[in-house]
C-alpha cells in the first residue's frame, strides 16, 4: 500500500511550524518505496489536485497528517494520534471551510474535511495532533513541544511504515470550528 | 476642477496649488460636509429601537463567504423593510505598517505579500514599484510585461473564486428557493437569453449549478483557480506568495517553453470568460425584469477609485514626475469617479486627493498637538494634506465598541473627502469612458463601454461588450467583475504576445540591477491593483531602511466606517440603500439574504484571522494570511 506523510503548518510560527519540522526531518529519511512524505502546508484545494494527480490504480492508500492543533485542555506538547472517522461536518462548515481555503488559511481540519468531501483522501487517514504553547514569529519550539519532535518524528515513522501500528490506534473525530455567522439583538 | 471639497485648484497648466488666503487648509472641523447620505446618529437609533417592535438590531458576526475577518451591525425595519443603520466592523488589527519600521525595503516585497492569501503578488509587486520609484530603478521592457502578465493571472484566480464560490451562492437554487419561492418559480419557466454560449436553458437551470458544494458552476471555479495557479507559478515560481518579484523586474527565466506552457493555461480563459460574462448578464436581466427594486439592493452613488494596472514597457519610468503619463499608457487607465462622472486619470491628482482618518478606527491621531506635518507636498510640488499616507503614522490603539466613537481597525480612506469604492470594476468603467488604453485588437475602449473580442476556443469567437451601467449596485458588481475575466483575460493575452516578439528579438532580459542608497530621504509609492482594485503602498527611505511604511487597499476603502462627517463607507451606505426583499414576514425566518448580497458584491477581503467577540465567547482563528482590507 502507498502512503503519503504530510505535514501542515505555517513555517515561522514556533509550535504551529511543527507539521514542517516533522516533515522536513522525515524527509532525511530513507524511506520504503511506498512511502512519500511531502509538506502539505497550502491551500487545501491544490492538496485535493495533488492527491487526484495520482494514477487511479495507484494512489495512496493511507494518509499521515502531522500538524500543530490547539484545544487547550491539554498541556503543551501532548500529542494525539487517531485514524480519523472521516464523519464530516455540516455542507454549512464544508462551505466555511473551503472559503478559508481558498482565500489563504491553512489547517488541517480544512483540508482533512475538504478532500473528504471531494473524495481525494486515501481510506485510511492518521492524524498526529500535537498541543501547542507559543504562538509568535520565530523558529524557536516551546521546550514542550521541542521535547517531544524525535518521539512524534518516531510515532509518525511507524505509522507510515507499519500496519500493526496503525492498527492500535484508535478512531477519532475532529473538532471541527464553527462560529456563529447571524443573529438578532 | 475635479475637486469639490480640498482646498486645492489648478492653474492654467494643470498645476495644482492651495487655494489662498486660507490659514488651516486641510482643516477638518471647519471643513464643509461632502454631500452624500448620512448615517442616523446613534441616539436616534437607540430611541427608534426603544419605540418599535418592528424596528431590530440584525448582525452578522462574522460576515461568511468572504475573505476574513468582517462583522456587520444593523439596524432594520421589518414593517418597511428598510436598514436605518449600518456599520461596517474590521475586527482584527494586523500591523504591516509597523512591522516595516526600520527594515531594507527589499523586505516589503515578502512581508507586505503575506497582508494576503489569496491577492500576495499585488503586494509584493506594488511594494516593488514603491522601491522603483525610491531608488529609481526601471524594469527592462520585459520584465514589465512579465510582471503584467504574471498578476493579471493572479486576476484569474481571484475573480472566479469570488463570482461562483463567495458571491454566486447568493444567486443559486438552494437560497433563493426558500428565500424568495416566486422568485424560483419564475426563474424556472424564464428562458436564459445565451444559451448558447453557456449551455443553461432556464434561469432555474443557472441557479442550480450555481449551488454550492455540489453545482457545476462551483466545482468548475475551482478547477479553474488550478489552471490560473499553474500559469502564474511558471513566472513567480510559487503561489500565493511570488519569489520572483524584484525591485527593477523580475528573476524570473523567460523562454519559448515557459511561454508555450503559460499559453496552453491561459488560452482556457478564453472560452471560461465568454460563459461568466453571460451568465452574470443573465443572471442580472432576470432579477431586474422580475422585480426592479433588485436595482436598489447594493445600491450607491458610483463614486469609484483606481489607481490603474499594467504598465506599457514604452511608458513607464518609475518616476513620480511622469507618473500622469505612464499612468495614462496603462491597459486599465487609473481614475476618479464621482457620481458617474470620471474627474481625473493622473495619478499624481489621484494621489494629492487621497486622506486617511481614523475618527472612527482603533487608531490615535497623528495630526495636532504641535506635530509637524512630515511633507507639506509631493516629490512634484503639489499640496499634501497632514492626512495623506505619506504623512501617516500608525498608532494602534485596543479598545471597546462603541458606534458613537470607536467600532473598527479599518482607517477610513476618502478622495477629495468623499467615500469611494474600490473594485475590478472601477478599473473597467475608467477605461471604457477615459479611451486612453493602447490600441488592440482585441480591446476597444468607445467612451461609454468596453468592447472585448475573444478569440475562440472550443467556442466561437466572441464580442462581448461592457456598457456603463445606468446604476451602480450588488449586481452591477458582480456583472462587472464578470466581464473583466474576459478584460484581463485579453490584457494577459496582449502581454503574452508581445513578449514572444522580444524573444524573437532576443530581448530576455527581465530585471535591471539595482542599489538601495544609503544615505538620504527617498519617497516612492506603488500604484497597482489588486484583484479588488484600488491598492497603494506609500513608502519613505531615511538611510536605506524603511521610516515608514502606508498601505491603503480595496477593501481598506469599501469596508471604512462612517466618517467625522456622517458620511458612511461603501458597505455602510451599500446596505443602507438595500431593501429587504425576502419573502417572509416573520424576522425569526429572515436570513439577511439582500443585505449580504450588498457586502459580498464588494468582493470583501478582510484579514484571514477571525479574532471576534461574540455573544457566545471568544472565537480565534489562529493562522494569518489575509489582510486584504486591513492593513495597518
Amino acid at each position: 500500500m502507498r502512503v503519503i506523510v504530510g505535514g501542515v503548518a505555517y513555517p515561522d510560527l514556533c509550535d504551529y511550524s511543527i507539521g514542517l519540522e516533522v516533515q522536513e526531518r522525515l524527509s532525511g529519511r530513507d524511506a520504503p518505496a511506498n512511502v512519500v512524505v511531502e509538506d502539505l502546508s497550502y491551500n487545501p484545494i491544490a492538496v485535493i489536485q495533488r492527491l487526484d494527480d495520482e494514477p487511479p490504480d495507484d494512489r495512496f492508500g493511507r494518509a499521515v497528517f502531522v500538524s500543530a492543533v490547539k484545544h487547550g485542555d491539554r498541556p503543551a506538547g501532548t500529542v494525539s494520534c487517531f485514524v480519523w472517522d472521516g464523519v464530516l461536518p455540516s455542507d454549512e462548515e464544508v462551505q466555511r471551510a473551503i472559503t478559508e481555503a481558498v482565500t489563504g488559511i491553512i489547517r488541517l481540519d480544512n483540508t482533512l474535511v475538504i478532500a473528504k468531501y471531494f473524495r481525494a483522501l486515501p481510506d485510511q487517514v492518521v492524524v498526529v495532533e500535537v498541543e501547542p504553547e507559543t504562538h509568535e514569529f520565530g523558529a524557536a519550539m516551546s521546550p514542550a513541544v521541542a521535547d517531544q519532535v524525535d518521539r512524534i518524528c518516531d510515532l509518525v515513522w511507524s505509522f507510515a511504515t507499519d500496519d500493526d501500528a496503525v492498527d492500535a490506534l484508535p478512531v477519532g473525530s475532529l473538532e471541527v470550528f464553527t462560529a456563529p455567522a447571524f443573529r438578532f439583538g | 476642477m475635479c475637486f469639490k471639497n480640498l482646498p486645492v485648484e489648478f492653474d492654467s497648466d494643470g498645476k495644482p496649488f492651495l487655494r489662498n488666503g486660507v490659514g488651516d487648509p486641510y482643516a477638518t472641523a471647519t471643513a464643509t460636509a461632502p454631500e452624500g447620505p448620512r448615517q442616523l446618529t446613534a441616539e436616534k437609533i437607540e430611541d427608534l429601537l426603544k419605540r418599535n417592535g418592528h424596528i431590530k438590531s440584525l448582525d452578522f458576526d462574522p460576515v461568511t463567504r468572504v475573505a476574513g475577518a468582517l462583522a456587520f451591525h444593523t439596524v432594520a425595519d421589518f414593517e418597511n423593510r428598510k436598514v436605518l443603520e449600518a456599520r461596517s466592523v474590521a475586527t482584527l488589527f494586523r500591523g504591516y505598517e509597523v512591522i516595516m519600521v526600520g527594515r531594507d525595503p527589499r523586505d516589503a516585497i515578502y512581508i507586505t505579500s503575506r497582508a494576503c492569501g489569496v491577492c500576495g503578488g499585488v503586494h509584493s509587486t506594488c511594494s516593488a514599484l514603491a522601491i522603483e520609484m525610491a531608488i529609481g530603478c526601471c524594469p527592462p521592457p520585459m520584465g514589465v510585461l512579465i510582471r503584467n502578465l504574471a498578476l493579471a493571472l493572479e486576476f484569474l484566480y481571484d475573480h472566479p473564486l469570488h463570482l461562483h464560490l463567495l458571491a454566486g451562492p447568493d444567486y443559486s437554487q438552494v437560497i433563493v428557493e426558500p428565500t424568495n419561492p416566486s422568485l424560483y418559480e419564475r426563474a424556472k419557466v424564464t428562458e436564459a437569453h445565451h444559451t448558447e454560449i453557456h449551455g443553461y436553458r432556464t434561469i432555474a437551470d443557472l441557479m442550480t449549478d450555481m449551488n454550492p458544494l455540489t453545482g457545476k458552476l462551483y466545482v468548475e471555479a475551482l478547477h479553474m483557480t488550478r489552471v490560473a495557479r499553474e500559469a502564474y507559478v511558471l513566472i513567480c515560481g510559487k503561489y500565493p506568495h511570488p519569489q520572483t518579484i524584484v525591485p527593477g523586474g523580475m528573476s524570473s527565466t523567460i523562454n519559448l517553453t515557459v511561454m508555450n506552457e503559460m499559453f496552453v493555461r491561459l488560452s482556457q480563459f478564453f472560452d471560461y470568460s465568454k460563459k461568466l460574462a453571460l451568465i452574470w448578464d443573465d443572471i442580472t436581466d432576470f432579477f431586474y425584469e422580475a422585480n426592479p427594486e433588485y436595482k436598489k439592493v447594493g445600491a450607491r452613488r458610483a463614486n469609484m477609485i483606481d489607481t490603474g494596472i499594467f504598465d506599457h514597457p514604452d511608458a513607464y519610468d518609475t518616476k513620480y514626475e511622469n507618473a500622469n503619463v505612464w499612468g495614462n499608457r496603462r491597459w486599465a487607465t487609473p481614475g476618479a469617479i464621482v457620481e458617474g462622472k470620471l474627474v481625473t486619470t493622473d495619478l499624481q491628482t489621484i494621489n494629492i486627493g487621497l486622506e486617511e482618518f481614523v475618527e472612527h478606527s482603533f487608531y490615535e491621531e497623528w495630526t495636532g498637538d504641535g506635530q509637524q506635518q512630515h511633507f507639506g507636498t509631493d516629490p512634484s510640488g503639489n499640496p499634501l494634506s497632514p492626512y495623506h499616507p505619506w504623512n501617516k503614522v500608525t498608532r494602534p490603539r485596543p479598545q471597546g465598541t462603541n458606534w458613537k466613537e470607536k467600532y473598527t481597525w479599518d482607517t477610513t480612506p476618502r478622495w477629495d473627502r468623499q467615500s469611494m469604492e474600490a473594485g475590478a470594476y472601477a478599473r473597467l468603467w475608467n477605461t471604457a469612458v477615459a479611451q486612453k488604453m493602447p490600441e488592440s485588437p482585441f480591446l476597444e475602449s468607445t467612451g461609454h463601454s468596453l468592447k472585448m473580442r475573444v478569440p475562440a476556443g472550443a467556442l466561437p469567437e466572441t464580442q462581448l461588450e461592457w456598457h456603463v451601467p445606468d446604476v451602480w449596485n450588488a449586481f452591477e458588481r458582480n456583472r462587472g467583475r464578470a466581464y473583466c475575466m474576459a478584460f484581463t483575460t485579453l490584457i494577459a493575452f496582449e502581454q503574452w504576445r508581445a513578449a514572444m516578439e522580444l524573444l524573437k528579438d532576443g530581448d530576455s532580459r527581465t530585471s535591471t540591477k539595482f542599489e538601495i542608497p544609503k544615505r538620504g530621504t527617498q519617497q516612492g509609492v506603488g500604484f497597482w491593483g489588486a484583484g479588488r482594485g484600488y491598492l497603494t503602498h506609500h513608502l519613505t527611505l531615511d538611510r536605506g531602511a524603511v521610516a515608514n511604511y502606508q498601505i491603503v487597499t480595496p477593501s481598506t476603502w469599501n469596508a471604512s466606517p462612517t466618517d467625522r462627517w456622517g458620511q458612511p463607507g461603501p458597505y455602510e451606505e451599500a446596505v443602507l440603500n438595500t431593501p429587504l426583499l425576502e419573502e417572509t414576514s416573520d424576522p425569526a425566518k429572515f436570513r439577511g439574504l439582500d443585505v449580504l448580497r450588498a457586502i459580498r458584491s464588494f468582493d470583501p477581503c478582510m484579514p484571514c484571522t477571525t479574532h471576534i467577540q461574540s455573544e457566545v465567547g471568544l472565537i480565534t482563528r489562529e493562522v494569518n494570511t489575509c489582510a486584504c482590507g486591513l492593513d495597518d
